[in-house]
């Protein structure tokens, strides 16, 4: 009899595993490409605006929603224009100052990638992604 | 015996009845742009294998720099076509994955990702790109490391500084690399210069920021992360000139 609800239950879970094998083959090309990024790397908009003028607000959306608005006194730094944009933020950089970088939304990746950059190239710390993008900001200051 | 018989057989028909009219020949695209290329272009090719027209809902690329296009907005049955995803690199770098999301009002599987990654090459690989002092620290040079990227052979590296404040030296470091030594005149003024880096017969120009700062800001009672660790100071930054001729 116990071997029997042993197999049963073997048989049971083979057969659940076929078709999540199915689905996990099918969806295989659909999982989250977003950059991989620590929660201490994170900073709520209530934590960011503690920090005041030891911060430095970084925009990494494309250039024209950057015109249309921005955190007052962030600096543009997007990939599409990079080189052209690095050594402006460079140079209102100071050592000791936080930097934190936002872009549209909770699900955008640009600020994931201009963080991770800013780390890596420019070999900076204290490099924070605004958590929420600049949707939470507006929620929260506007 | 008859309940994993009957379960199994229920998946398999839940699997079937899943399927998609829309069938696409590839979810996945992999790129490998020249390096002056400005744009990657996928062709995400379908056809509709069902018994009624599938019309397109929405199309939504994961980023600004990609846009997506279809041929048409319904699809009738039998009827093939494409969704061209177009990727701007920018001044993007390595391996870069963008999705777009295509949304129908098929009965099952409604929305499909499509995947764009494409391998942006780079000939040369500067890091850091930025070295900076604090005013008054010793005038010691910081090195710049120059690696070669795998698809490219380089022999010899110019760097040029766009003001005399600081010197740049290069240096092979062997195995396809090189060490740029960036030294200050003098620290005891705040002063930028951007330092242009090329690959001999290449027109493709790199670039690194070098500068003297005012020492580090006041730090602040931190909310739960990590405080700056350097002492009090005021800011006042310095604007790197731009070497003459420059172009991006």
């Amino acid at each position: 009899m116990k071997s029997s609800l042993v197999r049963q239950a073997a048989i049971l879970a083979a057969v659940a595993l076929l078709p999540a094998a199915g689905e996990a083959i099918y969806f295989r090309d659909k999982i989250s490409w977003r950059f991989a990024i620590a929660p201490s790397e994170m900073v709520t908009v209530e934590q960011a605006r503690e920090w005041g003028d030891t911060a430095i607000w970084v925009d990494a959306r494309p250039d024209d929603e950057f015109a249309n608005d921005h955190v007052p006194g962030a600096i543009s730094l997007n990939e599409d224009r990079w080189n052209e944009l690095l050594p402006q933020f460079l140079a209102a950089w100071s050592p000791g100052k936080k930097i934190i970088v936002y872009c549209s939304s909770l699900s955008c990746n640009a600020s994931r990638e201009v963080a991770h950059r800013l780390r890596k190239e420019a070999q900076l710390s204290d490099v924070f992604v605004l958590e929420g993008g600049w949707e939470a900001w507006v929620k929260k200051n506007r | 015996m008859k309940t994993p018989v009957f379960a199994f057989t229920l998946s398999m028909i839940m699997c079937v009845g899943a399927h998609a009219q829309l069938k696409w020949e590839q979810t996945t695209i992999e790129l490998r742009p020249a390096p002056n290329d400005k744009q990657a272009v996928g062709h995400f090719k379908y056809q509709n294998n069902g018994k009624t027209p599938v019309h397109f809902k929405s199309i939504h690329a994961s980023c600004g720099c990609t846009t997506a296009q279809t041929q048409k907005e319904e699809v009738p049955p039998g009827d093939k076509g494409e969704i061209t995803a177009t990727f701007n690199i920018g001044d993007r770098t390595g391996t870069q994955v963008k999705t777009v999301t295509v949304e129908t009002d098929e009965a099952a599987n409604q929305k499909t990702v499509l995947t764009l990654k494409a391998e942006i090459p780079q000939q040369l690989e500067i890091t850091p790109n930025f070295v900076f002092w604090t005013k008054g620290d010793k005038a010691d040079p910081k090195t710049i490391n120059v690696k070669v990227g795998k698809d490219f052979t380089v022999k010899h590296i110019k760097v040029m500084s766009s003001t005399p404040d600081f010197q740049a030296k290069v240096g092979e470091a062997g195995n396809g690399q090189f060490k740029i030594d960036v030294k200050p005149q003098d620290t005891n003024k705040v002063v930028a210069s951007m330092l242009t880096i090329q690959a001999e017969d290449s027109t493709k120009v790199f670039y690194a920021t070098a500068r003297i700062t005012n020492a580090p800001t006041a730090p602040v009672a931190p909310a739960g992360l990590k405080p700056p660790v350097a002492p009090a100071g005021p800011t006042a930054p310095a604007r790197p000139t731009a070497p003459t001729g420059q172009t991006h």
